[in-house]
């Protein structure tokens, strides 16, 4: 009985819930730019070659330079974007799949760095670094990267 | 610590030492602890980077804090010998440590406290430790204590946050083999090769063997003074399809269990050598996911005493399930899944020999760091109890309720 009532409550809860995603109004996302290196040889990259660099599954340029991807936060509407059209992926099945590699002793996720300049700044410093910003976002002195 | 597991059916109820009375103290003041962590870990709370990123003394910490409750019905007893009246056994907290030495070496390691039932009593242990070389993408070796590719789910069996399911179904994912399932001592090849228009591969090779603690429950016929697993090997193939979140798996592991038990003077030297696989498919897209797995466990026993201890030719268990889950928001997923298990695929009647479980799942993430899920199970048959175990005062699968529920509630925090 305790176990029927339950699951009453449980449906209720899911009709409720699709209730929140029917009157929902998905917003547009900002545009977003893939910046590297200055020195990095390469002019565009494959969407596949992005995907398995943010998700680690690929960890070297074609020239072996080490890749370091960057993330803007988890909250970013660019990261939405971006996980969505590159990654092919929601942004919480990105997260599901690095809880799975972290606590499995797999792998960590790239750093989550907290505004565009953050981004900017990392990957200037770093040689195989590759990250997004907002399409407008100060990139100078950077490489703009366009995806096959 | 033996349950379901095909290694040792015969050696179940001796290895499950209840430890409730002697833990209980220690016991009530972690899930205090517990709870209160789980409330108390900031909602902003993220990875824990330990000095500068990029200097020699820079670590990655992460870890996860669980409190579960466990709600059976039909006087059935399940996974805690109180679940008919709801437990509170069942809780989880993991904490790890990765550093990277170069841009291809890491080390890692991991520490894990459960609690669930008779087992667990919050002993913390290395949950895996590591040293992970990448020479390419498509080659790397770890050595240590490394969790074992089993199926598409088994390095998540005890890590709430990355799955929908508090229990993922149990005829491929038992809990309570947590020992014999989720990590091996030894040396793992591992890589991921580009297949270009037919997709990509992973695959990982491993082989070592596996500790745990000999228990001797109160009761015993049988004290047992040595157990090992001579040799462990197996691996995981997996195949990223060029559809988009499609992946099939094929997994394989052969072992061997060697135990030496003493009754009353005399000394019995058993065997139980075991092969199980599993096949895989998964469907992701978008909010979908959809999956489904197929084993079968192989299983036998040698004894040098038949008299003490009865050999048993080769018992083929089959297991089974389907998943499906939708996340409808993104602070809300649900889903359901059935899942099959048969012990003994010559013997397909009676409760005591068949396992069904349909399941109904929901998890709500209230922010990024802290989740609650909900779950409950229409079970038919009994055949995921354990036999003649203390949680249903020794009683044959037989004689227990052929259908029961068990409603389950967790909460995770983690950082």
């Amino acid at each position: 009985m305790r176990v029927i009532s339950a699951i009453a409550v449980s449906s209720t809860l899911v009709l409720l819930a699709l209730c929140s995603l029917v009157f929902a109004q998905p917003r547009p996302l900002p545009v977003y730019v893939v910046i590297v290196h200055p020195a990095n040889p390469a002019v565009s990259v494959e969407r596949k070659f992005l995907e398995d660099a943010f998700l680690k599954k690929i960890t070297r340029w074609p020239d072996d330079q080490t890749i370091r991807p960057v993330d803007l936060p988890s909250s970013s509407p660019v990261r939405r974007r971006f996980t969505e059209e590159v990654l092919e992926r929601t942004l919480e099945s990105v997260k599901s799949y690095w809880q799975q590699r972290i606590f499995s002793g797999r792998d960590v996720p790239p750093p989550e760095l907290d505004t565009d300049d953050d981004v900017v700044s990392y990957v200037r410093k770093h040689d195989g670094a590759v990250g997004y910003v907002y399409a407008h976002a100060d990139v100078s002195g950077l490489k703009t990267m366009g995806i096959r | 610590m033996f349950s379901a597991h095909p290694l040792a059916p015969s050696l179940n109820q001796r290895a499950r030492a209840t430890t409730s009375v002697q833990a209980g103290a220690a016991m009530r003041r972690w899930q205090f602890l517990t709870i209160l962590g789980v409330l108390l870990l900031p909602q902003n709370a993220r990875a824990v980077d330990v000095g500068q990123d990029g200097t020699p003394l820079s670590v990655e910490i992460h870890g996860f804090v669980s409190q579960g409750f466990i709600l059976s019905t039909n006087g059935n007893n399940y996974l805690s010998a109180d679940s008919t009246r709801g437990s509170f056994q069942f809780s989880e907290v993991g904490l790890n440590f990765t550093k990277s030495l170069t841009d291809n070496f890491r080390v890692g390691l991991q520490l894990f406290a459960q609690d669930l039932g008779p087992s667990g009593s919050y002993d913390a242990k290395m949950d895996w430790f590591y040293l992970d070389y990448r020479f390419a993408d498509w080659l790397g070796v770890r050595a240590g204590r490394v969790k074992i590719p089993f199926g598409l789910y088994n390095e998540v069996n005890d890590i709430d946050q990355a799955r929908l399911p508090i229990l993922l179904p149990q005829s491929v994912y038992p809990i309570e083999d947590r020992n014999f399932l989720l990590a091996q001592t030894g040396g793992e090849v591992y890589g991921y090769v580009d297949l270009r228009g037919a997709g990509a591969f992973e695959y990982r090779l491993y082989a070592g063997t596996l500790f745990f603690d000999t228990l001797v429950p109160p009761g015993s016929p049988y004290q047992v003074v040595n157990l090992n697993v001579p040799y462990l090997y197996g691996g995981r193939l997996l195949w990223e399809t060029p559809i988009h979140g499609l992946r099939a798996a094929g997994s394989l592991q052969d072992l061997r269990l060697d135990a030496s038990l003493l009754d009353d003077n005399a000394t019995v030297n058993v065997q139980i050598p075991a092969v199980l696989w599993v096949g895989s498919l998964e469907y992701a897209a978008g909010n979908l996911l959809l999956s489904a797995e197929y084993s079968r466990w192989y299983s036998k026993s040698n004894s040098s005493d038949a008299m003490l201890f009865p050999a048993s030719p080769t018992t083929i268990s089959e297991r089974a399930y389907a998943l499906a889950a939708y996340r409808v928001a993104p602070w809300f997923q649900t889903g359901a899944y059935y899942s099959l298990l048969f012990p003994d695929v010559t013997k397909r009647d009676g409760r005591e020999n068949v396992q069904n479980d349909i399941t109904m799942m929901m998890r709500f993430d209230i922010n990024n760091f802290w989740l609650v899920k909900l779950e409950a199970h229409c079970m038919v048959g009994t055949a995921g109890l354990q036999p003649y175990s203390s949680l249903n005062d020794n009683a044959p699968l037989g004689a227990l309720a052929g259908t029961w529920g068990v409603f389950l509630a967790k909460t995770t925090a983690y950082f």
